[in-house]
């Protein structure tokens, strides 16, 4: 019984902690990217962790029942599944509206990417061999 | 510029000052309960329902859930008539990214059961129609972002939301027919269904019935709404 509240407590402070970390990598970290990485990952961890901790913890109080620990558990999964998607879309549409990258970037390979299909679809269908040369 | 700006804080500060006045004779956390103690003495054994609200919403004041759902029927048929055209289509020129697409194909069943969940225990747990059919709006806005050339089937969602509406004044009515007033609870008084029930799933009179419904209407209502707003005149 008390195992379980033990449990559940050190994943919720646990959960806050990254949930400290991220809104600090959100004050830190130097442009979008960066920010975004820091902030969409420990932020999911963080959820996690305080979701299914609450479910645990509610398993080793005298009000809790398993029916606690399903519900977080599906709102941990949903959530789960969910950020990561979310956090894409956004670094993809802060990207494709032209948000520079942190002065400090040293590669952009998407950029060459983009580029080069660019250049693939400029060059007239005759000259195969160039528009094929452009792409590696 | 400095001087508008300046007087509307000023008008905003005179407003809130006058408006916190009037809150201020207001004692706060007090039992100021006159109506609703009965709804919370009664609910039970009177509509069945263990949550207060949808019991109120739906059964004791029916009739302004009923106007709630007018309005949003003409906020719909407004929509429709203000961006009428002839020839209107998607334009939308990016698709999702594949991560985007296919995490919609994968949460868009999920989101819609999730929907449904909501509304069809509208009398046990928080929530009920409106926010069940706003969740599965939610759903076909996901695929509507997605995916560019998506669009809900038409015929078959008007259908549905006219019909939708049409069953929940019917459910009134056949209310009128047995108990003698409009949204009479004839589930619940006549038929005294579940009545060893209360607190599960069968339970609740006409509400989940009518949460139902309303889900239903909402859920295409918006759905409508997001696809009349999203589509743009083409001059082909």
């Amino acid at each position: 019984m008390n195992a379980l509240t033990v449990i559940g407590e050190v994943l919720v402070l646990l959960g806050t902690f990254f949930y400290f970390l991220s809104a600090l990598g959100l004050i830190r970290m130097p442009d979008v990217y960066n920010r975004m990485q820091t902030s969409t990952k420990s932020a999911t961890l963080g959820s996690l962790g305080v979701i299914v901790g609450v479910g645990i913890w509610a398993l080793g109080t005298d009000f809790g029942s398993a029916a606690w620990l399903t519900k977080t558990i599906i709102i941990a999964v949903f959530l789960l599944l969910t950020n990561p998607i979310s956090a894409h879309a956004l670094i993809r549409a802060a990207y494709k509206s032209g948000i520079p990258l942190w002065e400090g970037s040293i590669i952009d390979k998407y950029r060459e990417h983009l580029e080069a299909k660019a250049k693939d679809e400029e060059v007239p269908e005759e000259i195969e061999e160039t528009g094929e040369g452009g792409k590696e | 510029m400095v001087v508008k700006r300046a007087l509307a804080i000023i008008t905003l500060l005179i407003i809130g000052y006058w408006l916190a006045q009037g809150l201020a004779g207001v004692p706060f956390g007090e039992d100021k309960m006159l109506v609703g103690q009965y709804y919370l003495d009664n609910v039970k054994q009177q509509t069945g329902a263990v949550n207060a609200v949808t019991a109120v919403v739906v059964n004791y004041r029916g009739f302004d859930t009923l106007g709630e759902v007018t309005v949003l029927f003409i906020a719909s048929t407004g929509v429709g008539a203000l961006l009428w055209r002839r020839k209107k289509e998607r334009t939308a020129k990016t698709e999702g990214s594949i991560v985007l697409t296919t995490g919609t194909r994968l949460l868009f069943p999920f989101v819609m059961l999730f929907g449904a969940y909501i509304f069809i225990h509208g009398h046990l747990t928080p929530g009920g129609g409106f926010p069940g059919g706003a969740t599965i709006a939610t759903a076909f806005l996901l695929l509507y972002l997605a995916f560019i050339t998506y669009e809900i089937p038409h015929r078959g969602f008007e259908v549905t939301e006219g019909l939708a509406g049409m069953n929940y004044v019917a459910v009134g009515l056949i209310g009128l027919a047995i108990g003698g007033y409009f949204l009479f609870d004839w589930i619940w008084q006549t038929w005294q269904f579940g009545w060893d029930n209360v607190g599960r799933l069968l339970s609740g009179g006409f509400i989940p019935i009518i949460y139902t419904i309303i889900g239903i209407k909402v859920g295409t209502e918006l759905s409508g709404i997001i696809d009349n707003m999203l589509k743009e005149e083409v001059s082909k």
